[in-house]
């Protein structure tokens, strides 16, 4: 703000040169200030993965580190999905991992002994930098006054859309892919403006590599034919066009289709069918206007148009049948959430279960976005004014990118570089009109119009012709008090942004929440490290090929931290299996001990907030489980039975037998009464007492417990020596008083490894 | 690049040549291999010989006070030691020396061994000077024995008290005739379970062994007892208490003369050799004996006193920071003290990494010109009343960019040493680093020193400034010569 102040100061006596440096300047004090307000967890806690997602990406970048680039692409994974295994290097993005790895292997050829854990956890906050810079391009290719570009690398530099997905310890594919949308975009619309066929290839380069890095590719898959495709329409079809695009969809669709993962999609699958239609149309475009050049015929043209639209219609046919015959993919269940936002609720409750994959909450737009929510329309509007090519790209984004920011929550990463464009043009409109300092000259022709009053030349600036102005409107302003009133204000404004911008940055998006922070008494911070104290005696202490049950949740974490082959994870590539891990715990004991067996499971873990008041638990979660598993067994578990007749969620004595005897509850609540005097077991999160007889437990035994019991680990019982059920087994011990036979069995002979 | 490997072969044999000269820096252990029929020359008379064990900490230590006499006719200078070939891997910190001269030091001791068929191997004790014949000389050999005590029963519940159990002969191994010997054996405390009772046939004095002093036990005296017999005895005794036991200690010291810094790494494979758990871990039990703290086998804190002055202590295992330690610095001695993440019970491993740095000049004298000479700590790590013992300790003394002629001195027994490069923080040539080994140590050799000489010449501190102001002119050439490259296609408007 102060800088941009200066920069018009400077503008009188300064050469360009000083411009330069200046805008140098401030973009590297852009990208300090994005850097260093994604450093809150490091400084409150420690150089940490974050979350959950994060520890795969991690655990696959620790593998291609150690194994080199081909072995990384060839990766089966054993430890994971457990008996199945995962293709780990066919089924995802590599982009994050490579890009780690090569800045990896250029700190040690420059012999800096770096940890890849600590490029790992950097490497959001340093991209962040670099996505402030693309923004600042991005917005100087709409606007001419440089202030914008500033602006808009400054908001996009700390708005805390972007901070929720980037910082220091998330290292998630967004982390590089909102880089590379942006600079992305930046050159498709260079390469529209210039109608070069080097930016378009560059435009393609990117998006190659972003088609590495992130599933979310296809945003820009769909909306780079569709700006296409829109200005075909608006009759704005220039060679510029048909050489940036035909040389970007040509390179770009070859360089997408070397990510195994992807492969043949995008000749495949609909979501990529706009792209290829968007290129045979403009084929068929230039064709037309090739021939109409030569034969400069009105009805031929006609004609041809008629031709145009048939040959579009029998394309969409022939697509809709070979979507319908089979040969396109059909769309998948996360698409369809996208326009059906019960939809996932219904037929994939695995997609429901995720927290970011639910709609958008309308508050969350102003948390995240502030008074950029506002000036949004205003920045889109100013775009619809001028109607330039690249304007248009504003303004199908702010469209398109709004609609799924509404329908998802994870999606507000996508609208928020837009939203920083729009909003930076619409201020800089503001900070450009109201800082000059000159007094504006008013032509003979206005005064002949009889509007010299200040309010009307002001209200000029604002109130424009409509779409087709070709007149530039007076701006200026006479008064100091309104420039300062204006210019104050803003300032106000832009300073409770950056507020709310830390704000929000330090308090929501700054916890590992691998790491808890709570406070003593004293006001000190305590650190509740219960996830690690257990995945660490876990990783210690059991042997190295012990099966982990768990709910999928924690796979990543238990494959990152604890080095433990999991049964599922948060790949969820394979809802059967996740389902029969839900049916385990959801079941009886009786039932479970037989999956748990098939699957070779050593050790169950579960989440327990109780004992602390931590509500992201297992039991919290437990709904999810019963839903997924009925959904594949629907007879042996049963949603409706875990709630009282009175469809009640209980966990206390009122709690229905389906829900007392599932394996789930009784893990959570196993010994647990002992802590506390008889009857005065408390459950803090679901603030009930509870029942006063504990649950018992035959078929497992408790392993491990934290400190906070917020982890429980429990073993899997071998079978019986005598031949018995281990409920028989178990209260044999009990009814004779004797001290229980030792647990271990011996060596286990039923099972050769 | 080619030049590294050469270059670090040359300034190792350098420095093995300059370690020759130093007078300990001929490791005080070394190993030599005999054929299978081999039995020490009788040339010795063990003529009154006490053992004291003591069994305070987690390990046996035995120190052997003997007479010995020369019966042969020549001056003689080899005294063996015999121990079980299963044993003798374990004997740690071996040491001898003159019980009335002190101050002569150590003697040279090596380890003889037969063919991996023999059942016995020897330590054999260089004196410093042959024993004229008739002449008696008193020694006094001190070692522990790592991993020798087992825990009986070997599951146990959380709250019971653990037993360990120590068997050896009451006949001290010898390889000579002993005229006259006795075994003490000193208990952490007076819960002897079970103890062999030897008749009183067998001793000189006639009396049912052992004899009983509080916590402190006797066999003997024996008499004449000859070379090789051995009476098997089984002690079993209360000490409830962890067996801490390090597999792995890597220790990295690396110095700055810039930073005027040395920093401190040290990486711990810990286990717990004490009783395992007969149930699983139960969390509420630990939770409930907490307010009582009774002795437990689980070890739930290490503490590691520093030198003063240390900084910026951390501690961190393999997935972060455990943040629960504390460090009190502090005017005499910082204390680290360190909780691990879970109470380490009996057969429990923890893996962790502990570092800090302290001011170098409390460690580091120039002697004249270019030379410097360090002293460090070979050995630092927790100091607990139970003891903690090291299977095997790597040290890395990593010395400045371009120091040479590297001797050290040290006198912890050695099997292993070797000078090699490493490269860091934008090294050209690469740190000369001093790599020791060290195996079957005991907490006790805390206090040991190593004496670190090398010789670094004031230019070599100005070669990485240099190095990277000419890779920073470097890259701005390229980057100009590479800018300045017309790479368009189409011919430029203003030709």
């Amino acid at each position: 703000m102060a800088a941009t102040e200066g920069d018009q100061f400077l503008k009188q006596a300064t050469g360009p040169k000083t411009r330069g440096l200046l805008r140098v300047i401030i973009l590297v004090l852009i990208a300090g200030a994005a850097v260093s307000s994604r450093l809150f967890s490091v400084i409150r806690f420690e150089s940490i993965i974050h979350e959950f997602d994060p520890w795969f990406n991690f655990r696959a970048t620790k593998y291609l580190v150690a194994n080199g680039f081909y072995d990384f692409w060839d990766w089966f994974d054993d430890r994971t999905w457990h008996p199945l295994g995962r293709v780990t290097g066919g089924t995802l993005y590599p982009g994050l991992m490579v890009t780690s790895g090569v800045i990896y292997h250029f700190l040690r050829f420059l012999t800096l002994p770096v940890d890849i854990r600590n490029i790992c956890v950097l490497l959001a906050p340093a991209f962040s930098g670099l996505t402030a810079f693309a923004t600042y391009l991005l917005t100087n290719e709409m606007v001419s006054s440089p202030s914008a570009g500033l602006l808009a690398a400054a908001f996009m530099g700390i708005t805390p859309g972007y901070i929720s997905r980037s910082v220091a310890g998330s290292y998630d594919n967004e982390a590089i892919a909102i880089f590379l949308l942006v600079f992305t975009f930046f050159l498709w619309i260079k390469a529209v403006k210039l109608g070069s066929m080097f930016w378009g290839a560059l435009t393609a380069l990117f998006y190659g590599y972003m088609v590495s890095a992130w599933g979310g590719y296809v945003f820009i898959t769909n909306l780079l034919p569709l700006h296409a495709f829109v200005l075909i329409c608006m009759g704005r079809y220039s060679p510029r066009l048909y050489v940036s695009y035909t040389s970007w969809y040509a390179l770009g669709t070859l360089a997408s289709m070397q990510i195994p993962f992807v492969g043949f999609l995008p000749i495949r699958s609909s979501e990529h069918m706009s792209a290829l239609g968007v290129f045979g149309l403009i084929q068929l475009v230039a064709f037309v206007e090739f021939v109409r050049a030569q034969l400069p015929s009105k009805q031929f043209q006609t004609l041809l148009r008629a031709l145009v639209v048939l040959i579009f219609v029998v394309a969409v046919g022939g697509l809709v049948l070979l979507t319908v015959g089979g040969v396109i993919a059909p769309w998948t269940g996360r698409f369809y959430s996208l326009w059906d936002t019960g939809y996932a609720k219904i037929h994939i409750p695995i997609i429901a279960s995720v927290s970011e994959h639910q709609p958008t909450a309308w508050p969350a737009f102003f948390f995240d976005l502030n008074l950029m929510i506002f000036l949004f329309p205003a920045g889109v509007y100013m775009c619809f004014r001028t109607l330039t090519d690249e304007q248009v790209f504003i303004v199908i984004y702010s469209v398109l990118a709004s609609y799924f920011a509404g329908v998802m929550v994870r999606l507000m990463l996508t609208l928020t570089p837009i939203v920083c464009v729009a909003a930076a043009m619409a201020f800089s409109q503001i900070l450009d009109t109201y800082l000059d300092a000159k007094t504006p000259k008013v032509d003979a022709k206005t005064a002949e119009n009889g509007s010299s009053e200040p309010a009307k030349v002001a209200a000029a600036a604002v109130l424009s012709d409509g779409l087709r102005s070709t007149r530039n409107p007076l701006v200026g302003i006479y008064s100091y008090a309104s420039r300062v009133t204006v210019v104050g204000f803003s300032a106000i404004y832009l300073l409770i942004f950056v507020l709310h911008c830390t704000w929000v940055t330090s308090n929501a998006y700054s916890s590992p929440s691998v790491v808890l922070a709570s406070r003593l008494p004293d006001g000190s911070q305590h650190i509740i490290d219960d996830y690690r104290e257990a995945y660490y005696w876990l990783r210690q202490n059991t042997p190295e090929n012990a099966k982990i049950m768990s709910w999928w949740d924690y796979g990543y974490q238990i494959g990152g931290m604890a080095d433990r082959p999991t049964l599922v994870d948060n790949n969820t590539w394979n809802n059967t299996h996740i389902a029969t891990v839900g049916k385990a715990m959801s079941s009886k004991e009786e039932v479970s001990y037989p999956i748990m067996r098939q699957h070779e499971v050593d050790y169950v873990l579960v989440v327990f907030g109780g004992l602390l008041g931590y509500s992201g638990d297992d039991i919290n979660k437990f709904l999810w489980m019963v839903r997924i598993a009925e959904g594949i067994w629907p007879e042996e578990v049963k949603e409706r039975s875990f709630f009282t007749p009175r469809g009640e969620y209980r966990v206390d004595e009122g709690a229905t037998d389906t829900m007392k005897n599932s394996l789930m509850y009784k893990m959570s609540y196993y010994n647990y009464n002992s802590l506390f005097p008889a009857g005065q077991a408390q459950d803090r999160v679901r603030n009930v007492r509870l029942p006063s007889e504990g649950p018992q437990l035959n078929v497992i035994d408790e392993a491990f417990t934290s400190e906070n019991w917020i982890i429980r680990i429990y073993k899997v019982k071998d079978l019986d020596n005598f031949g018995r059920d281990h409920h028989s087994a178990v209260s044999f011990d009990k009814g004779h008083k004797k001290k229980r036979a030792a647990k271990r069995k011996g060596p286990k002979v039923l099972r050769v490894e | 690049m080619r030049s590294f490997p050469l270059l670090s072969s040359c300034v190792a044999a350098l420095s093995s040549f300059a370690s020759a000269e130093l007078n300990h820096s001929q490791p005080l252990l070394s190993k030599q291999v005999l054929s299978g029929t081999f039995t020490p020359p009788q040339v010795f008379k063990n003529a009154n010989l006490v053992r004291t064990t003591n069994l305070d900490k987690s390990y046996p230590r035995e120190t052997i006070n003997v007479i010995i006499e020369n019966v042969d006719s020549k001056p003689q200078s080899e005294y063996y030691l015999p121990f079980e070939s299963s044993l003798i891997s374990n004997v740690g910190g071996f040491e001898a020396k003159d019980k009335k001269a002190p101050e002569l030091g150590n003697f040279k001791v090596e380890v003889v061994e037969f063919d991996t068929e023999s059942t016995t191997g020897f330590y054999l004790i260089h004196l410093p000077s042959p024993l004229a014949p008739k002449a008696q000389r008193t020694i006094s050999i001190t070692y522990s024995l790592l991993k020798s005590l087992s825990p009986v029963p070997a599951q146990i519940s959380q709250a019971d008290k653990q037993y360990l159990q120590y068997t050896f002969s009451a006949y001290t191994p010898s390889a000579y005739v002993t005229a006259n010997q006795k075994t003490k054996l000193k208990f952490p405390n007076v819960d002897v379970p079970d103890y062999t009772t030897l008749p009183s046939e067998l001793n000189a004095e006639k009396k049912t062994d052992p004899q009983r002093q509080g916590s402190t036990f006797t066999y003997g005296p024996y008499a004449d007892i000859p070379a090789g017999a051995s009476q098997p005895v089984t002690v079993r005794y209360e000490s409830t208490k962890p067996v801490t036991h390090a597999t792995l200690l890597e220790r990295d010291i690396e110095i700055s003369h810039w930073g005027g810094n040395l920093a401190t790494e040290e990486r711990y494979w810990l286990t717990n050799l004490g009783a395992s758990l007969k149930t699983h871990f139960s969390r509420v039990e630990w939770q409930k004996s907490q307010y009582m703290n009774p002795p437990t086998t689980a070890l739930k804190q290490i503490n590691i006193p520093l030198a003063p002055g240390v900084l910026s202590p951390y501690f961190v295992d393999d997935i972060g920071n455990v943040s629960t330690s504390r460090f009190r610095p502090g005017a005499r001695e910082s204390t680290l003290e360190l909780k691990p993440r879970y109470p380490i019970f009996g057969a429990w491993n923890y893996n962790f990494k502990i570092g800090w740095d302290a001011p170098l000049s409390t460690y580091l004298r120039k002697i004249s010109g270019d030379s410097y000479i360090l002293k460090v700590p070979f050995l630092e790590g927790p100091r607990m009343p139970e003891g903690v013992q090291y299977s095997r300790v790597n040290l890395r003394v990593i010395l400045p960019e371009g120091a040479t002629n590297v001797k050290f001195s040290t006198t912890v027994p050695l099997i292993d040493q070797s000078t090699t490069l490493h490269r860091t923080f934008m090294d050209t040539i690469g740190r000369t680093s001093l790599t020791l080994s060290a195996i079957n140590l005991i907490d006790d050799f805390r206090d040991r020193d190593l004496i670190v000489t090398y010789d670094y010449p004031w230019t070599a501190g100005f070669r990485k400034p240099m190095v990277i102001t000419l890779g920073m002119f470097a890259l701005l050439a390229v980057v100009y010569v590479v800018g300045s490259v017309d790479t368009s296609i189409g011919k430029k408007k203003n030709a």
